[in-house]
This record gives C-alpha cells, structure tokens and sequence, in this order.
C-alpha cells in the first residue's frame, strides 16, 4: 500500500465522512484541538522557563517537571486524537500543505529535542536540581523547546489559512504563498 | 452605515487584511497568550484545590502565577483588537464573540476579587497570626472554604467557555443555528 493510497483510505474512512458532515464536529474537535495545545504549551513553557532560571527561584527543577509534565501528556494526547480527526477529515490535502509538513517536522524536533534532554542532560539533574541557573545544555534544551512549540503553534494557525477547503475563499489580492 | 462596516473600510482594516500574515501570525500569539492566561489560571485554581504546590502558601503561588496571567492577558487583548479591527464584521455578526467578551470581563473580574481576597495582599493584611510571624507554613486539606473553591472551579469552567467559543467564532451558524447573528 502505497503512502497516498493509505492517506486515500483515512479521507474515506466513516469518522473522516463523519467529520465532514457533521454540522458541529469541526468546531467542538477544533475547539478542544486548541485548548489541548495552549495547555501543552503553557505547561512545557513552565518546565522550560525553570530550565532557563525564570522566575529565579530555587523549586527544585524535577519537582516542577513531575508536577507539569502529567498535564503535558495529557493535554498531548487529547491533541493528538483531535488532530488526527481532523487531519481524516481532509486527509489528501493536509500531506499536500507545506505548512501542516513543517509542523509535522517541528514536532518531530520538539520530540528529538526533549529525548536528547532527558538521555543526555537529566542524567545529571542531580547535580543541578535546585540551581537557580542549571548547566548551558539544559538552558539550550528550554530555549529551543519554547522556539519550537511557537513555531508548532504558528505553523498549525497558518494551515488553515493555506489549506484551500476553507468555506469561505479568501479574498483574490490577499497572497498567502510561503 | 454600521460600525462593523465602517471598520471594515478603515485603513488599518485594510492594511491588516492585504499582508496575508498578519491574521494568522496575530491569531498564533493570541493562542500561545491563551496557553499562558489559562494554565497560570489552572495552577492557582489546582493550588486552591491543594493538587498543586500544596508545599507553598497561596500567596507566593499566586505571585508566581498571576502576573503572567495578567500581562498574557494584556497581549491577549491587544492581538484581539487588532484581529476585531482585521475582520470586524466576522466578529461583529458573530453571537460566540459578544458571549466571549462578556465571559472574558466576568472572568477578570471575579479573578481580580479572588486575588484580592487570598493573595499576598491579603496574606499581608493577615500578617499578625503567630504562624506568619514564626514563618512556619503548614498547608491544610481544608485551607480553602467550599464557596473559595467553587469560585476558583468556575474560573476554569469560564475559561474553558472563552476558550470554545474563540474558535466557535468562525463556525457561527454551524454553533449556534437560528440563534446566529449572521445575516442580520
């Protein structure tokens, strides 16, 4: 089975004809898609904030991460499932966008960044725990998680703008091209 | 002429709605404010409920929390203008934006009291007790009354209302029906 032969068969797929029809599935799946990112989003920028030794206080960093991260998984998860409902709605012209493409490969890199982090540098979080200012490695891992999350977040927006099944067609003179 | 269409007409409509980027990319800050307005939110409310930081008293909790919560707020509130002022007549006919706003200003509200009434300066106020004076903080199940809670509950539930109704805007008559300001 080829890959578009595969994205063929999620568009045809009941839940993505569901989506479809559905006078209020999009809008309550894209509502709850958009709380689900803002609270991964503001809890990871917790954790992230602590690695970066703001606010400046000394709450040891694996505290913070245990009591957050819970929220994170969840609120992911719940993001995942309402993605992927909306992605079967429109299947072949989600993997045909560049925008939705680039947030696929962000993703993947807020993944990448956050193994690297806690294979790597969370070995050694004992040694700086409740360092106001922890080691150049765990600073990097925060700054670029909260680099990728906006751009997650910008990329996702600008999908729906780019995707072209939108209801109401933008306006000729607006240009919307990368 | 109605104010949403003398709006539309406007320069600074117009400018907004000819460079393609601005919508989206003040609609990403917009969400990513949102992250921080209704987490900083959600821990105090957790905190009320001591699910959160039950090691510290609320009062450091709060100031930890709340002034990112208001200067998201801010933000928030600036990149909606400029949205409004982009698409007014979108908003405008819409019933889930005028129920947001007023859902927004009841949240504010009722978070400003509640800051008020628990937060430092309250604790402050408070100062004289032998415990604060011996700075010794033992966090109790019962800290909060079940009136305090249910306050701290409804914040969350209002914004979870703000939050649906933000991304109903673009969906009017699918959400609302009859009930859908569009086409009056």
């Amino acid at each position: 089975m080829t890959l578009m032969s595969l994205v063929q068969g999620i568009q045809d797929s009941g839940i993505a004809e569901w989506m479809r029809t559905s006078v209020k599935a999009m809008p309550v799946v894209e509502s709850i898609h958009v709380l689900a990112a803002a609270t991964v989003f503001g809890t990871i920028f917790i954790v992230d904030l602590r690695l970066l030794g703001v606010p400046n206080v000394r709450r040891p960093f694996t505290r913070i991460s245990d009591e957050m991260l819970r929220l994170t998984w969840t609120a992911f998860f719940v993001a995942l499932i309402t993605g992927a409902l909306m992605f079967a709605a429109n299947a072949n012209t989600y993997v045909e966008n560049t925008a939705f493409r680039c947030k696929m490969v962000l993703l993947l890199l807020a993944g990448l960044n956050m193994a690297i982090f806690q294979l790597v540098t969370f070995r050694t979080v004992g040694n700086w725990n409740t360092d106001v200012r922890p080691p150049t490695a765990a600073r990097v891992a925060g700054a670029l998680s909260i680099l990728v999350w906006l751009s997650v977040i910008f990329f996702a927006r600008w999908i729906g703008f780019t995707k072209g099944y939108h209801f109401e067609a933008p306006p000729a003179d607006v240009n919307f091209s990368f | 002429m109605s104010l949403g269409q003398g709006l539309e007409d406007s320069a600074i409509s117009q400018a907004i709605k000819v460079a393609g980027w601005i919508i989206p990319l003040l609609q990403s800050i917009h969400i990513v404010t949102i992250g921080v307005v209704f987490v900083s939110s959600l821990m105090i409310a957790l905190r009320v409920f001591g699910r959160m930081r039950a090691d510290e008293p609320f009062p450091v909790v709060w100031k930890r929390f709340a002034p990112w919560m208001w200067i998201g707020l801010v933000v928030m509130v600036i990149t909606g203008v400029f949205l409004v002022l982009g698409e007014p007549v979108r908003e405008f006919t819409a019933l889930s934006f005028w129920l947001k706003m007023t859902l927004l200003a009841v949240a504010v509200i009722i978070t400003a009291i509640f800051g008020r009434t628990f937060g430092p300066a309250a604790a402050s106020r408070a100062a004289g007790s032998a415990a604060q004076a011996a700075g010794a903080y033992a966090p109790t199940r019962d800290e909060f009354s079940p009136g305090a809670k249910a306050v701290a509950g409804g914040i969350m539930v209002i914004w979870l209302a703000i939050i649906f109704l933000g991304r109903a805007i673009a969906y009017d008559v699918e959400v609302w029906g009859s009930l859908s300001l569009h086409g009056t």
